[in-house]
């Protein structure tokens, strides 16, 4: 049931007075003024293109922005509370947006939002980012229309990836998400998602919100779904482009949120996970069109320079975290011209590194920051291989490395099981 | 004069023998209060090992560094080091209470000494082991934090950073233990006024351009400069 005291007094009678609604599209946004317009249109022509029939609703939590982001949203003028209710002239959409209280972060929108489409009992929801600035009409049919269908709970997001396009996904948490949980979903991250009532009744129902994973929100609902027996799906939505933002945050502190994330989940799921078998395929709606460079090429050269140069520096704190055997595969695979981080002892040293954390061997904080340069240097050995390499070869370049941690995952669990 | 040597002979005698059956219990129960104690700090050093082994004390050593530096220092493993300093210190304890039975002039006041400096060496031990601790964490802090920001030597940044906390711990625990004070730190002053004055030199004339590479990472002219190359997510 949803937390009714998330909700403001005002904020609760526009959603009685709204009722029930068939799709609910929340849009968490914090100082998003140059982007969100077109993401709210985007939802808009999608809900009227797609679902015309459909009461509809878009809901905007805003976690405090001073750029005049709600203003863009409501199209409205405030009342006393904030909270503004305006009818849209297209069909029955209506847009809501209102300040939330509590944790700053998309942790607590979400569950805002969560705890509205449950008091709207909204069959489908979508959650869409503010940033993105390719989203289209489509993407709300791609990731509602298997909800309502009854075809998924939880649908997550497709991309077109290429080589070089967001190797965090690709060489850390893809195939850690999928040799663990044992499904084979390529955007554990989503960064838009579509789900069922049924899901987000769950979701609120679970100890959400104690801030226990306020940054890993996404990966979090994604491991609760798979978890517990929600029926996984994933929609064909393209490319993912990103606004720039003013001050983004630097790689260190990206890389410490998303394995933070990975990691509490994974304790947190322990008791799933640690007996799961091999990695399902989940079912894939729509076609996904070729993938696109997104941005200037890194310089691998250097980047393999200096994964040899780390490797020594670090030799010390490496040496208790991983065994030996992957200490020096690691250590010899820093002296190799041209760098080659082979699937197999890049996926030993993942689950090393987890299993590191889970025993707390160190500051977990120094645990996570230590495979950062391990990461870049598995990075740099994949482009240097696959960087110029056709779609067909990167896809089975990752469906190889998924399988190395599938391989790996069963030792892993044993050795997590006795710590 | 044969008699006043007799009677001197055997005054002598007499007080010979007195002093000896006045010394001879307190002999006997030094070396009772010896044997006891070292009895009972055996057997404390025993419990005092078998629990540290029941909490699993070498591992959490091992997890915050003082492991390795006992290694490193060639000392036994950590539940066995603190044993063997609460043997000692009850059985030394038990020792001198012994000699203070005694009752001899030169040793008295040495168990209120001893009593005395108990608190200060248990003090000053605290403060070694804390210091190993912050050391070897601000060591690897500094490691990883240097690896990841891509500044130059690393190793000798964090190196520097746990000899300069192993110092001021160290000087802290002599200072506690009030072992020849002024010269540790006078010592402590001038070495660490040493470093910094060096380190101050070799950075400003020796290491300029590392320093202006350093400053130019830290605050670009133009902000946005350094971003990723590429999305990582």
């Amino acid at each position: 049931m949803a937390d009714e005291s998330l909700l403001s007094d005002d904020l609760l009678r526009q959603l009685v007075a709204l009722g029930h609604v068939d799709v609910l599209v929340g849009i968490p946004t914090l100082n998003n003024a140059t982007t969100v317009v077109d993401v709210v249109r985007a939802a808009q022509a999608g809900l009227g293109k797609y679902f015309p029939r459909a009461r509809s609703v878009i809901f905007n939590a805003d976690s405090g922005s001073d750029d005049g982001t709600p203003v863009l949203v409501r199209d409205a003028t405030t009342d006393d509370t904030g909270t503004v209710t305006a009818s849209r002239p297209l069909r029955t959409t209506q847009r809501i947006t209102t300040p939330y209280h509590g944790l700053p972060g998309k942790g607590s929108a979400m569950r805002m939002i969560f705890a509205v489409a449950d008091l709207l009992s909204a069959d489908a929801i979508v959650a869409l980012d503010p940033d993105v600035t390719s989203v289209t009409p489509e993407w709300i049919s791609a990731l509602v229309r298997p909800v309502r269908e009854g075809q998924a709970d939880l649908v997550a997001p497709l991309y077109s990836r290429a080589a070089v396009d967001g190797p965090l996904v690709t060489q850390l948490v893809r195939p850690l998400v999928r040799a663990a949980y044992g499904w084979r979903v390529q955007e554990p991250l989503m960064g838009e998602f579509g789900c069922s009532r049924r899901f987000v009744a769950h979701c609120l129902e679970r100890s959400w919100g104690t801030g226990v994973i306020p940054d890993g929100v996404d990966l979090w609902m994604s491991g609760e779904a798979l978890a517990n027996g929600f029926r996984p799906g994933q929609a064909a939505l393209g490319p993912r482009l990103l606004a720039h933002a003013r001050k983004p945050p630097g790689l260190p502190d990206v890389f410490q949120q998303v394995m933070d994330a990975v990691c509490s989940c994974l304790e947190l799921h322990a008791g799933y996970w640690l007996s799961r078998g091999p990695a399902e395929p989940v079912p894939c709606y729509g076609t996904l069109p070729g993938a696109v460079e997104l941005g200037p090429r890194p310089d691998v050269t250097r980047m393999a320079e200096s994964f040899a140069r780390d490797v020594s520096a670090l030799n010390p704190v490496l040496a208790t975290i991983l065994s030996a055997p992957t200490l020096a595969g690691v250590t010899a695979a820093a002296a190799t011209r041209p760098l080659v981080y082979p699937d197999e002892l890049w996926a030993a040293t993942v689950f090393e590194f987890l299993l590191a954390y889970h025993r707390a061997v160190m500051t977990r904080e120094h645990v996570t920051q230590t495979l950062l340069p391990l990461y870049l240097g598995r990075t740099a050995s994949f482009l240097l291989q696959h960087g110029s390499s056709g779609p067909a070869v990167v896809h089975d370049a990752l469906e190889s490395l998924g399988l190395a941690f599938e391989q790996a995952k069963p030792q892993a669990a044993a050795q997590w099981k006795k710590a | 004069m044969t008699q006043l040597v007799a009677d001197a002979v055997r005054q002598a005698s007499v007080n010979f023998v007195d002093t000896v059956a006045m010394l001879l219990p307190r002999v006997l129960i030094t070396v009772s209060i010896v044997a006891v104690g070292w009895v009972i700090a055996w057997a404390l050093k025993w419990a005092v090992r078998w629990i540290l082994i029941w909490l699993r004390f070498n591992h959490g050593c091992d997890r915050i560094g003082v492991g390795a530096v006992l290694k490193t220092a060639d000392l036994p493993p950590a539940d066995t080091l603190v044993s063997l300093i609460v043997f000692w210190l009850v059985w030394v304890g038990f020792l001198l209470s012994g000699v203070d039975v005694l009752g001899f002039t030169a040793l008295e006041g040495m168990v209120r000494s001893f009593a005395l400096f108990v608190p200060r060496l248990l003090v000053a031990i605290v403060i070694l082991v804390l210091g190993v601790v912050c050391a070897n964490f601000a060591w690897r802090a500094t490691l990883i934090a240097g690896v990841n920001a891509r500044i130059p030597s690393p190793r000798v940044v964090s190196g520097g950073v746990r000899a300069l906390v192993l110092i001021l711990a160290g000087a802290m625990a002599l200072d506690q233990i009030a072992v020849a004070r002024t010269i540790v730190l006078t010592a402590f002053a001038i070495a660490f006024g040493a470093v910094m004055l060096g380190l101050a030199i070799a950075f400003g004339v020796g290491g300029g351009s590392i320093a202006r590479r350093i400053l130019d990472h830290w605050f670009p002219e133009h902000p946005g400069a350094e971003q990723e190359e590429f999305r990582h997510l």
